[in-house]
């Protein structure tokens, strides 16, 4: 099995820690990044594209929204699976971040396992494996 | 122009819970027991601001030792590797989960702003022209913590205008 | 202040007898978290006081209020997918065809707790159904608390974002202050009442599915099979019954037989058993 890769975007450090917590548990290598444009730069860099991002809305440079409209129009990202992780919980915002082109939206605060639902939901995460 | 504001003190209390479900207690063992107790005393508090359709701040203030317990939680380390970075992120991103929920419960038209962390007593930092609309205190693990919502008066003066 | 042993060993018996939850020695701080607002709501000095009342004289409304306020709710949302693929796959396309006269289907969520379940199936028959066609869905409980709190359709944050897909929360729920509440499209279609699985059952149109899931895991063989009776009765001749993972009809209930449905299995009334009175002699 090829080695699963997750970027995690927040301009929290204590969110950032948690979100790699989560990931690197469920067997992904995770990088790190502070913002949008942080995270822009660093996938400029990859030769891999990482299989999944979960991004934070509200960040200094570079905002959630804007990071997934620069994602969606670059097709060397295209297999990306964008997840919106963000306490902007109107009903307005959600349809945003969707018809922007995130696939999945968790709303903060969060439960470990909620989250590895949504993973779940996405294929990401194999359903019902134990290990 | 007026807005009925109605994030009410079993709406503030339903988030808590929500937030300690989540990080500071996954395993229901340790709730906020609450004691309704407004005067109780703080050491650290973070706040965040909130702007637009309506004006106030949202106050997280516990003693340092609850600080550091939250941070160790929310972290997932031990109480004496929580380093004074760690603390104050940990009390930033408390303020702004449960600012960013009380946001979403006001009308359209509100921003938040980023947290702020202050190393001292909530009570050294009262904000301006401000009442309190609802608020949550309680001892956690054996320490205070409260969450709690001002309202902005100049706001208030507005309101009893229009 | 503490919960001493027999103010916990009370309010755990409360628990298991009218809500067959159990809460675990260790808990003691957190049910005294919860009932200390219960306490004084009823204008109680503190949760002793409260508990030596309740003991002394016993209050329905008061039990009620405890039971509420320790059975929090960890149901998921389309709770371990399988059973609603093999909906989708299975069961509905060939509903389709039976039902085609009446171009309708009933369901029934059994132990419908707070109702994710019953919403969940109202989501997947919404979507899956041919135009033209309707549903009914029935959920009921043991507890008077949670038949209301299943009717009003709110859930926290916190219960929205377990395992509900975000284009169905904006697509099938709408903000009510703190909460999401379920539309009323939805809602329409979705009733709940209060039920005793293992009394006898009141009438009720017959079901073409059921869904019973993790709740015969609380009886005793007798009353797995008194449950599993009653059902029976309720159940179209051709519907199915859907289990929770640990649970079986096998060596309780001999009238059922396990039958696979997509990645998962069902149950369904073996042709030739005393249909609607599966009684053993």
């Amino acid at each position: 099995m090829t080695q699963m890769r997750a970027m995690v975007i927040d301009d929290s450090r204590a969110m950032r820690m948690i979100l790699k917590r989560i990931v690197t548990k469920l067997n992904f290598d995770a990088v790190e990044a502070g913002d949008g444009q942080e995270a822009l730069n660093l996938l400029a860099d990859m030769t891999e594209v990482p299989d999944l991002a979960l991004i934070d809305w509200n960040m200094p440079n570079m905002n959630g929204l804007e990071f997934v409209t620069n994602v969606r129009a670059d097709p060397r990202l295209r297999e990306m699976t964008l997840v919106m992780v963000t306490t902007e919980s109107e009903q307005s915002q959600i349809v945003r971040a969707l018809a922007a082109g995130a696939h999945e939206y968790v709303i903060k605060p969060f439960t470990e396992g909620a989250m590895i639902e949504k993973l779940a939901l996405l294929g990401l995460v194999p359903t019902g494996a134990n290990s | 122009m007026s807005v009925e504001v109605e994030v009410n003190e079993n709406d503030l209390a339903e988030m808590v819970e929500q937030v300690w479900e989540s990080y500071l207690d996954p395993e229901g063992i340790n709730p906020l027991i609450p004691t309704y107790d407004e005067n109780q005393p703080s050491e650290v508090h973070s706040s965040v601001s909130i702007t637009g359709s309506w004006t106030g701040h949202i106050v997280y203030a516990s003693s340092t030792e609850a600080a550091r317990r939250a941070a160790a939680a929310f972290l997932a380390m031990e109480a004496e590797e929580v380093s004074q970075e760690d603390l104050t992120d940990v009390l930033g991103e408390l303020a702004n989960i449960v600012g960013g929920n009380v946001k979403a419960m006001l009308p359209p038209g509100a921003f938040l702003s980023l947290p702020q962390v202050v190393l001292a007593p909530e009570s050294s930092a009262r904000f301006p022209n401000t009442t309190r609309i609802s608020g949550v205190y309680g001892i956690w693990d054996g320490e205070p913590v409260s969450i709690s919502m001002w309202h902005s008066s100049s706001d208030n003066n507005q309101e009893e205008g229009a | 202040m503490t919960l001493s042993q027999t103010e916990f060993a009370f309010v755990s018996t409360l628990v298991r007898k009218e809500a067959s939850i159990v809460l675990a020695p260790g808990k003691e701080y957190l049910v005294e978290a919860r009932l200390i607002p219960v306490a004084r709501a009823v204008g109680a000095a503190n949760v002793n006081e409260f508990l030596a009342e309740l003991q002394r004289r016993p209050n329905p409304a008061h039990q009620r209020k405890i039971i509420d306020a320790l059975t929090t709710n960890e149901t998921s949302w389309f709770r371990d997918r399988e059973p609603f693929a093999a909906l989708t796959d299975v069961i509905l396309p060939e509903l389709v065809k039976s039902r085609s006269a009446a171009r309708k289907v009933r369901f029934w969520s059994g132990a419908s707790s707070s109702g994710q379940e019953a919403y969940s199936l109202a989501i997947t028959l919404s979507e899956a159904l041919p135009p033209g066609w309707s549903y009914e869905i029935v959920g009921t409980d043991i507890s008077t608390e949670m038949v209301k709190r299943a009717e009003t359709a709110e859930y926290s944050q916190v219960e929205v974002n377990r395992g509900l897909p975000a284009s169905q929360l904006v697509q099938y729920f709408e903000r009510a202050g703190a909460h999401w509440r379920v539309t009323p499209q939805l809602r329409k279609n979705v009733s709940f009442k209060l039920m005793n699985l293992t009394a006898p059952l009141p009438a009720m149109q017959p079901f073409d599915v059921v869904f019973m899931r993790n709740v015969l895991i609380y009886f005793d063989v007798a009353t797995k099979r008194t449950v599993l009776q009653n059902v029976a009765k309720l159940l179209r001749p051709d519907g199915w019954l859907f289990l929770g993972a640990a649970e079986t009809t096998i060596g309780i209930d001999d009238n059922y037989e396990r039958v696979a449905a997509g990645r998962t299995s069902a149950y369904r009334v073996r042709t030739g058993a005393p249909a609607g009175a599966a009684r053993r002699g």
